[in-house]
């Protein structure tokens, strides 16, 4: 039962006028339309927010701004209650308030509404099953009523004039562009506020944004900005939460700046410019690389690549170590990326979500289509247009992929049969495949790569995320690449088993000399491991950091700032 | 932010792996056996009480003789199988089309029988070519195009059959298939025999076979390997309708005449077979030594039953239940019993 049908509006302000301290600049009349005070929330000992305020008023804007980690997200899951918080903290909805932690499923109940980066758009429902999911919710004798089909369409058509968006409610939503499949979620979210404000009587509604404009081209953004402004209209407050500087000062009236899970900045859109920003979030004033983020001690190298499976002789030795050339690389986001790796070195990639700088993996190894550039292996040129998968294996360039899961290693299969897969044929002798000598080969790796518990004939999907990924980098390194690509190597993997990862990539770079490419969106970790970073925005290379320059908060403020300049 | 959940819950798991490998490599390892001691116990159970008649030379011969077609298929079916599109209807319908084929231009066309038993072994391939078209070239639901293929197939049996049953095939067949013996038991066991060793080598002892069973599992991560993907399903489903094909042509020179419906009653215990053979010897996956225990674990069950003077609609009942509880019982025993303990 929601809290805030239990008083009358009136009673509401009289609460409010007793607890409200009074608000700056003479706003005290109405209350807020969200406020959280002294929102706290651990795990473990990581504190991911500290005692953070935020007020929304009622048809406000409110952008909310901090780095990856800096408390965004968990914020967002506190109020659609699936966090719970410390206790301590308050959350008051239109003046009153609302006993914490939330369930799941009552923010619904209590005017908020959340549009994710990924929308929860069913992609092979029409237009009008997506807008009308929300009411087909909760069972009784109303899951039995017949759906008068003509009278949604016609009731949607009037929901979507209410807010300009024009779309033909009959299309499969998964064939939208995805601006429109953006408007729709967007739509949807609204219209649930205003059956929310209709039913209670109540004004106050909030509409959270989550990353909405990620992977939108700029002049489609300006179109999804024009929704924002008539949802806005119609009475609901918006907290928009972007990585994007140039979208959040244009859309918001107000940003709020998180940095470790602590509020430290709070200013008019209009009256902070861009470099401030950028210094508010990251922290330090940037390019001044931050003193204190220097790496702890640096791990030995010790000898855990894999040395080269014939005793080293020198006729191997040019074998290894080749310089790596990507010249006009494009595909659909990226436009025109070159760069080179060196033999041994590391080179990290970086680039907020939807740069493009995820892709560069995919398109390299050939899992996905490049539209052009060449890759450059040694004396090989190769078409990037025309790699693929098995050209890749046989050039020696190996892909750890951030879904392990689903593209990395078959989770049902025993380990050792994933991690030989690819020398198989280097152990089948006469039409016989030399099972014994693989397994001895995979128990080989599994102590090397220190995967525990050391079981070769046990499932994969059974193994622990980190031993996963140690299974996975063995698999690749198994096959002495040339190119090792990694994208997001360290993903849901605990510490100890990151620091491995770091330790072995870095010696397979230094021993077997393989260029390495590191792609992902935790910048310390670029910082720490690699030689050199490039910075992605908008599909085109706008940064490089080295040496001393090179730090997660250089690279933060290159790949925030350069939004700005693309626009 | 969101690292310490997945820390947490990675703990835990290895903790967990740890500590119950060894019971659960212990579990595993009967249930690789379960089938071979339910058969063992079969066998004793009837051999005890029907020790004349099912422990007799006569009565092992028309187990192993009478099973040879469906074996036959079964390997045929196990091939598309393996390499993850689960299902090929059409084999059934291929094995009645080379039948058919056979019968049609040996007893009507007076063709050689050598000639004739090419001759529907070529449609078959060609059945297959047209799955490989729309399943891996078009990368269509096998499940749904080869139910089109299978009534497509049988519609074109009718025709070259006229809806008519079609005997007597040459005598010569039939001897080198299933009058003549070895060892009292007829030949095409031997040749399901032969065909079941080169399936088993294959996918056993060859880098191909390994590929196979990785594309089975997750394409993707065959795909992403370097695996030729693609190319190996469109062979599984050719060498698959080949060996339907054979399968056909044992059929013919079992029963002589060839019925327009031939094939269409065997498909699905030839996937009975299939997947109850999942559950042994390498749980969880289609193996073909687990695939010729089940075959023959079914026979063995369905021929004491009626010695025992069960009617014959009792072998489908028993089918059946045993794939049920084979694929049913080792999860029993796992976790959701042992919660649904705890939280008594």
């Amino acid at each position: 039962m929601p809290v805030t049908d239990s008083g009358t509006p009136g009673d509401s302000d009289k609460r409010v006028s007793l607890k409200q301290p009074p608000a700056p600049g003479g706003q005290a009349v109405a209350p807020p339309a969200l406020e959280v005070r002294d929102i706290s929330k651990d795990f473990g000992n990581n504190r991911a927010l500290d005692r953070v305020d935020l007020r929304i008023g009622h048809g406000e804007v409110v952008g909310l701004l901090g780095q990856n980690g800096s408390g965004k997200s968990t914020l967002v899951k506190v109020l659609a209650g699936v966090y719970d918080p410390e206790p301590g903290g308050r959350l008051f909805v239109g003046g009153e308030e609302v006993p914490l932690p939330l369930a799941p499923g009552q923010a619904s109940e209590i005017g908020l509404s959340f549009v994710y980066q990924n929308l929860a758009l069913a992609p092979g429902l029409s237009v009008l099953e997506n807008l009308t999911l929300g009411q087909r919710i909760g069972g009784g004798a109303r899951a039995w009523a017949p759906i008068n089909w003509i009278g949604e369409h016609r009731s949607a058509a009037a929901v979507l004039d209410r807010y300009q968006v024009r779309l033909n409610l009959d299309r499969r939503t998964g064939e939208l562009p995805p601006v429109d499949q953006a408007r729709l979620a967007i739509v949807r979210a609204a219209e649930d506020l205003r059956r929310y404000r209709t039913r209670s009587g109540y004004k106050h509604s909030v509409l959270v944004l989550d990353e909405p404009t990620v992977f939108l081209p700029a002049e489609d953004i300006e179109r999804l900005f024009d929704l924002i402004r008539t949802v806005v209209a119609e009475g609901a407050a918006v907290l928009f939460i972007s990585h994007d500087l140039v979208a959040v000062r244009s859309i918001t009236d107000r940003v709020v700046v998180l940095r470790d899970g602590r509020v430290v900045g709070e200013e008019a859109a209009g009256e902070i410019d861009e470099e401030a920003l950028v210094d508010l979030i990251v922290g330090t004033p940037a390019g001044q690389g931050g003193p204190g983020s220097a790496p702890a001690e640096e791990p030995p190298v010790v000898q855990t690549a894999l040395a080269p499976a014939e005793p080293a002789g020198p006729e191997s030795a040019p074998e290894l170590g080749q310089h790596v050339v990507v010249e006009h690389l494009a595909d659909g986001r990226l436009a025109d990326v070159s760069f080179e790796i060196g033999a041994g070195e590391i080179l990290g990639v970086a680039g907020l979500i939807g740069s493009g700088a995820e892709d560069l993996p995919y398109l390299l190894f050939g899992a996905r289509p490049a539209i052009s550039g060449t890759l450059r292996l040694g004396a090989r040129t190769l078409d990037a247009g025309r790699l693929s998968p098995q050209r890749s294996v046989r050039e020696r360039i190996a892909f750890v992929p951030a879904d392990r899961g689903a593209l990395g290693l078959s989770e049902r299969l025993a380990l050792w049969e994933n991690i030989v897969m690819l020398v198989e044929d280097e152990h089948y002798r006469g039409g016989v495949f030399r099972r014994s000598e693989l397994v001895a080969l995979a128990r080989e790796a599994i102590a090397r790569f220190e995967i525990r518990p050391p079981l070769a004939h046990a499932v994969t999907g059974t193994f622990s995320g980190g031993n996963q990924q140690k299974a996975l980098l063995a698999k690749w390194l198994m096959a002495r690449p040339r190119l090792l690509l990694l994208h997001e190597p360290t993903q849901g993997v605990d510490v100890g088993a990151r620091r491995d990862i770091y330790r072995f990539v870095k010696s397979a770079a230094t021993l077997n000399q393989t260029a390495v490419l590191w792609v992902t969106t935790d910048f310390g970790e670029l910082a720490e491991v690699c030689d050199r970073v490039i910075v992605l925005s908008q599909g085109r290379p706008v940064a490089t950091l080295a040496g001393e320059e090179l730090s997660d908060d250089a690279i933060t403020a290159a790949a925030l700032r350069q939004t700005r300049e693309d626009t | 932010m969101s690292a310490p959940a997945p820390v947490e819950e990675a703990r835990d798991k290895e903790h967990q792996a740890e500590r119950s490998a060894p019971s659960a490599l212990w579990r595993a390892e009967l249930h690789r056996y379960a089938i071979l001691i339910v058969f063992a116990a079969l066998i004793i159970g009837f051999g005890v009480s029907l020790p004349s008649t099912f422990l007799s030379i006569g009565n092992l011969s028309n187990i192993l003789g009478s099973q040879a077609v469906l074996f036959i298929l079964v390997m045929a079916v196990l091939l598309p199988t393996v390499v993850g599109d689960f299902v090929d209807l059409s084999l059934g319908s291929s094995l009645g089309l080379s039948a058919m084929t056979l019968a049609v231009l040996n007893v009507q066309h007076g063709w050689p029988v050598l000639l004739a038993c090419l001759a529907g072994i070529g449609a078959a391939v060609c059945v297959g070519l047209v799955n490989v078209f729309f399943v891996v070239f078009f990368d269509n639901d096998p499940f749904i195009v080869t139910l089109g293929t299978m009534t497509i197939v049988q519609g074109v049996i009718y025709i070259v059959s006229g809806s008519n049953s079609v005997g007597i095939v040459s005598t010569n067949l039939s001897n080198w298939i299933f009058t003549n013996e070895f060892l009292s038991i007829p030949l095409e066991f031997y040749y399901g025999l032969a065909i079941f060793l080169v399936v088993w080598y294959v996918l056993s002892f060859t880098p191909t076979g390994q590929k196979a069973l990785v594309i089975g599992q997750s394409r993707e991560v065959a795909r992403l390997s370097g695996v030729r993907v693609n190319r190996q399903r469109a062979w599984a489903y050719i060498i698959g309708a080949a060996i339907a094909a054979i399968a056909g042509i044992a059929y013919a020179g079992t029963n002589g005449t060839v019925d327009p419906t031939a094939g269409s009653a065997l498909i699905l215990p030839a996937y009975a077979a299939v997947f109850l053979g999942a559950t042994a010897i390498k749980p969880g996956r289609i193996n073909p030594l687990g695939a010729l225990i089940a075959v023959y674990f079914l026979a063995t069950g369905t021929a004491g039953l009626e010695l025992l003077g069960a009617q014959t609609y009792f072998q489908q009942i028993f089918y059946g239940a045993a794939l049920v509880a084979a694929i049913t019982i080792p999860k029993v025993n796992r976790e959701r019993f042992f919660k649904r303990k705890r939280a008594a």
